[in-house]
């Protein structure tokens, strides 16, 4: 029993990495394009016989060979990568995996957050995280009124987004804007999130609330970050849709507002799927048109990229005022930096 | 003692227990999880609690995946965990007094 012992696999050896994609696919799976850390249980023959990695704060494609299931390869496997993410001051730890295997991250301490039926299940190693995520949320709705939210990462805030938010702030009673809190964007989240409440200064209907590790976040939506699959895309979608509407029914939400997405791919799957999913939970989406400078929608992408070219009188044309000034500020000298560092800018 | 960190101990594997701690405000939270619940539960809980209380623990959050570990396993982790969470090492580890 003892003749087993669980280590790292590094990218380069091959051999175990087949025998990883091998197991893998038994089980049905497809290994991951971004994944930081894979690890194995080896027998004594040196063959991996158990598999578990992990992306960021989020662990995923488990498989145990079918011959020595029962043993307890998985809660080996388990703690060793709770030890890695640990390491990494990650103590709140995300699991995907599908419905059939839900069961047996429970008895590790996991909860579940959301399932796809006859798909996947979304869970976390804190009992109450979610619940108490949509409690303080709950404290910050309103009960009167027609409440709209919109979601967006404002990296960074332009007229684009202003317009987005005019408009969706004109038609309902309330407005939440969730800002992506994750720091994963050339612009860090506090930049963002300031720009966004200075720019949306003059509209009184407007709540700013961080999005938090459940809404587009690397454990929700990785895929939003870094470039995977269509059908992968589709998949974390959908988990953030399902995680969505629960937050909808928390703050009372009715309309979730997206931008037209002619640019993204990322994006346009993502606003396709919610189409598909929001209405199902009664939830309405609104699709606003995308405003025009020099007839091309206006795109962060395309600031970003101006930033890099320092082509100020674009910038001044299709930003706010105020991210003009932070961007003319010596506070944003890293930031450009940064962008200027960048090879490619545009979000995929 | 004082939890400065979060810090963890112990293992998910049959015969131990993964123990979590956290900083918190406001007295000590627990959450068990344990695949013998229902027979030693309480004891469980019981257990760590007087760990904590050896200890001088006054505040935090402490979080037990009990894969069906003996008293003396559990006291150890619980140690283990809360020790690493305000940085002790070896050489200043309260042998014979807190740790019994």
């Amino acid at each position: 029993m003892s003749d087993y012992y669980v280590s790292k696999i590094s990218g380069s050896d091959s051999r175990a990495m087949a025998q990883v994609d091998a197991l893998l696919q038994k089980e049905g799976i497809k290994r991951d394009g971004n994944l930081d850390y894979t690890c194995a249980v080896y027998d004594s023959d040196y063959n991996v016989i158990a598999t578990g990695s992990a992306f960021g704060n989020t662990l995923r494609c488990f498989a145990v060979s079918s011959e020595h299931q029962g043993e307890g390869l998985m809660n080996i496997m388990m703690s060793h990568l709770l030890e890695h993410e640990m390491s990494l001051g990650f103590s709140h730890v995300f699991v995907y995996t599908k419905t059939t295997a839900a069961k047996f991250f429970l008895d590790m301490g996991f909860y579940e957050i959301a399932r796809v039926e006859g798909s996947f299940v979304f869970l976390e190693n804190r009992r109450n995280g979610f619940k108490n995520y949509l409690s303080d949320l709950a404290e910050k709705a309103f009960a009167d009124g027609v409440s709209g939210a919109v979601v967006m990462n404002a990296n960074p805030f332009t007229k684009g987004h202003l317009y987005l938010v005019e408009k969706a702030a004109s038609q309902c009673d309330h407005l939440h804007i969730f800002v992506v809190s994750e720091d994963k964007s050339v612009f860090p989240y506090k930049v963002r999130r300031m720009l966004v409440e200075k720019g949306t200064e003059a509209l009184k209907n407007v709540t700013i609330h961080e999005s938090g590790p459940y809404i587009i976040s690397s454990a929700t939506f990785p895929s939003y970050f870094l470039k995977d699959e269509t059908d992968v895309m589709k998949k974390h979608a959908l988990l953030d849709a399902t995680v969505f509407t629960q937050i909808a029914k928390a703050m009372n939400i009715k309309i979730r507002f997206v931008g037209d997405e002619p640019f993204s791919a990322v994006t346009s799957v993502y606003n396709s799927v919610l189409s598909e999913q929001l209405p199902k939970a009664g939830i309405e989406l609104e699709v606003i048109p995308r405003v025009e400078y020099n007839s091309k929608p206006i795109s962060a992408s395309d600031v970003r990229l101006a930033v890099k070219n320092e082509d100020w009188s674009f910038l001044e044309n299709v930003l706010p005022p105020s991210t003009v000034s932070y961007l003319k500020s010596p506070e944003a000298s890293c930031v450009i930096e940064a962008i200027k560092a960048q090879k490619n800018v545009v979000h995929h | 003692m004082k939890v400065e960190k979060t810090a963890v101990a112990g293992t998910l594997e049959s015969s131990d227990a993964m123990v979590t701690v956290e900083p918190s405000k406001g007295g000590i939270e627990m959450e068990l999880t344990s695949s013998v619940m229902n027979q030693y539960g309480r004891q469980i809980k019981a257990v760590v609690l007087e760990t904590l209380e050896h200890l001088e623990v006054k505040d935090c959050k402490v979080t037990i995946v009990d894969k069906g570990a003996l008293d003396c396993t559990l006291k150890a982790r619980v140690e283990c965990a809360v020790f690493r969470s305000c940085g002790k090492s070896d050489k200043n580890i309260p042998w014979g007094g807190a740790v019994r």
